[in-house]
């Protein structure tokens, strides 16, 4: 473990910067230019980029400079770099999906959320590794590497959202968006350990986000500790009368909670997942203990719980994820399957032989188990359980990636929809990070975070950072 | 290749991809099986799908 300068400009927080900006002793160009240089040196051992657009970010961090410096401050996020994962349209960038089947495809518009993230004052650094159309990866048979983890860069940095995950950890950039379908900013998180936050359903547009699974994407934040989630989260959040799966609501300030602790509140602990549905790494269980030990200790009642099993919610998820992904992909399913990688093409096949009595089937038996997960959080605050089941497998052996890839409890909270945040909670033996998942109710992500405040407080897992200088 | 399956591909309209990826075909189908039968499809006739409908909601 290197023994990193905290005050070394690429590990300041996105909160940090901010104040460091305001209070004169940072620049937002100083911060970019550090950066860049870092990037310079990292990404050819890390691949989070796809295409980095330093001449736009430093003229974006100009700007944010003179406005600051001019008393026309637009909040916590001016000046402060954020990576974009490439399903999210930036104008002007090519979408490519990391594929070969949209490597020409230039946005014509920002996504909602990039929008808000311009209006926040953000400087967008660039578009990331992502898997093959956030389904297909990682895959060596694509026109771009997979990303690598910085914490050993022959292991996966999880995904889908790859560049996202693996930057922030790698100190390129503070802060990310990724998206999540099955898991894909959460996946990462826990692979990299940072923090990775999948909102409430309809909490953030997905306008402008190239679609996976209708009724199951995520756009969502990833960042180095959880208040920078949450200033990340309240500058994306927001109804968008563009996305038909956009909430009303205009919940806002996600940190408000974050200094509260967790005396009082009630988790559910669901063991069953990593101790019966899928037995986790003993490393990885053993992490879970803990972190049930610390939340007890900081002052919260911490019981076992159970919903239903880890097999019904991923059979779900896939049959909907795979039949609403057909719809997008049948076309060139059936023009240009060579155009795909084989990961994604065997991912995505699958639509093409579920009926549509299967979809209709996995969508009425989901508001079943949304209800049943209601009834926990009627009698909990917050959820805890396993994000990944393993630590990251090696990059170069497929078959254990294959292996650990759906050993992972993210997945049934992609189906009912509710708030659940993946972050740190150790490392193995091996020197890769372990990580541990809260769930909370649906629109109170303010009250996940705040539990992934308590527990970063009270452990410090965020501190530590990865060995690659 | 299972005839039902190379039928049922070609229905999809996947003539190529049973063409140059049989294997790939033959593996995605295996799979969409396994899916849909982990899947308890409520006996309750009324318990209806999720999401609800919206009217007005999203147009």
């Amino acid at each position: 473990m290197t023994a990193p300068s905290m005050s070394a400009p690429h590990w300041l927080s996105a909160a940090e910067a901010g104040r460091a900006f305001a209070a004169k002793t940072l620049s937002p160009v100083e911060l970019l230019t550090a950066l860049l240089a870092r990037i310079e040196t990292l990404d050819p051992k890390l691949n989070a980029f796809i295409r980095l657009d330093a001449d736009a970010a430093m003229q974006a961090a100009r700007q944010a400079e003179a406005e600051i410096a001019a008393g026309r401050g637009r909040g916590p996020l001016h000046g402060v770099p954020v990576g974009i994962k490439d399903i999210i349209d930036v104008v002007g960038l090519p979408t490519t999906a990391h594929s070969k089947i949209l490597v020409n495809n230039i946005a014509k518009a920002d996504a909602v959320v990039i929008q808000k993230l311009r209006q926040a004052g953000a400087v967008i650094m660039g578009k990331l590794s992502t898997h093959e159309f956030a389904i297909g990866g990682p895959s060596f048979d694509l026109p771009f590497p997979p990303a690598r983890n910085p914490w050993n860069p022959d292991h996966h940095p999880g995904g889908s959202s790859s560049g996202s995950g693996s930057g922030v950890a790698a100190g390129l950039f503070p802060l990310a968006l990724g998206t999540d379908t099955g898991g894909s900013v959460r996946n990462p998180a826990s692979a990299c350990g940072i923090v990775g936050l999948k909102p409430t359903y309809g909490l953030v547009s997905r306008r402008g986000v190239f679609p996976l699974s209708f009724t199951l994407d995520h756009v969502g934040p990833l960042a180095r500790t959880v208040a920078d989630n949450a200033l990340l989260l309240d500058a994306i959040a927001g109804h968008d009368p563009g996305d038909p799966g956009s909430a009303a609501t205009q919940t806002r300030q996600f940190g408000r909670l974050l200094d509260r602790g967790v005396r009082g509140l009630r988790i559910g602990f669901v063991r069953h997942f990593h101790e019966r549905d899928v037995p986790a790494h003993p490393e990885v269980a053993a992490a879970l203990e803990d972190v049930a030990r610390v939340l007890q200790a900081e002052g919260a009642d911490v019981r076992t719980v159970t919903l239903p099993t880890l097999t019904e919610f991923a059979g779900i998820n896939r049959v909907i994820l795979c039949s609403e992904a057909w719809s997008i992909h049948a076309p060139w399913l059936r023009e240009r399957p060579g155009d795909y990688g084989q990961l994604a093409r065997r991912r995505l096949l699958p639509g093409a032989f579920m009926t549509a009595g299967d979809y209709v089937g996995a969508q009425r038996r989901r508001a079943e188990l949304i209800a049943a997960v209601e009834d926990q959080l009627r009698e909990y605050d917050v959820l805890l359980c396993a994000s990944s089941m393993d630590p990251a497998s090696r990059l170069d052996e497929p078959e254990e990636t294959a292996r650990t890839y759906p050993r992972q409890a993210r997945t049934p909270f992609n189906v009912t929809g509710h708030p659940a945040v993946a972050m740190m909670a150790g490392l193995a033996q091996n020197g890769l990070p372990v990580s541990v998942q809260f769930v909370g109710r649906y629109f109170d992500d303010a009250t996940v975070l705040r539990v992934a405040a308590a527990y970063e407080k009270a452990t410090g897992w965020h501190k530590k950072k990865p060995p690659i200088g | 290749m299972d005839p039902i399956i190379a039928a049922l591909a070609r229905a999809a309209g996947l003539d190529k991809a049973l063409a140059d990826f049989p294997d790939d075909v033959k593996a995605a189908a295996e799979q969409a099986l396994n899916n849909a039968g982990v899947v308890q499809v409520p006996i309750d006739p009324a318990a209806e799908p999720w999401p609800p409908m919206r009217a007005g909601i999203g147009l």
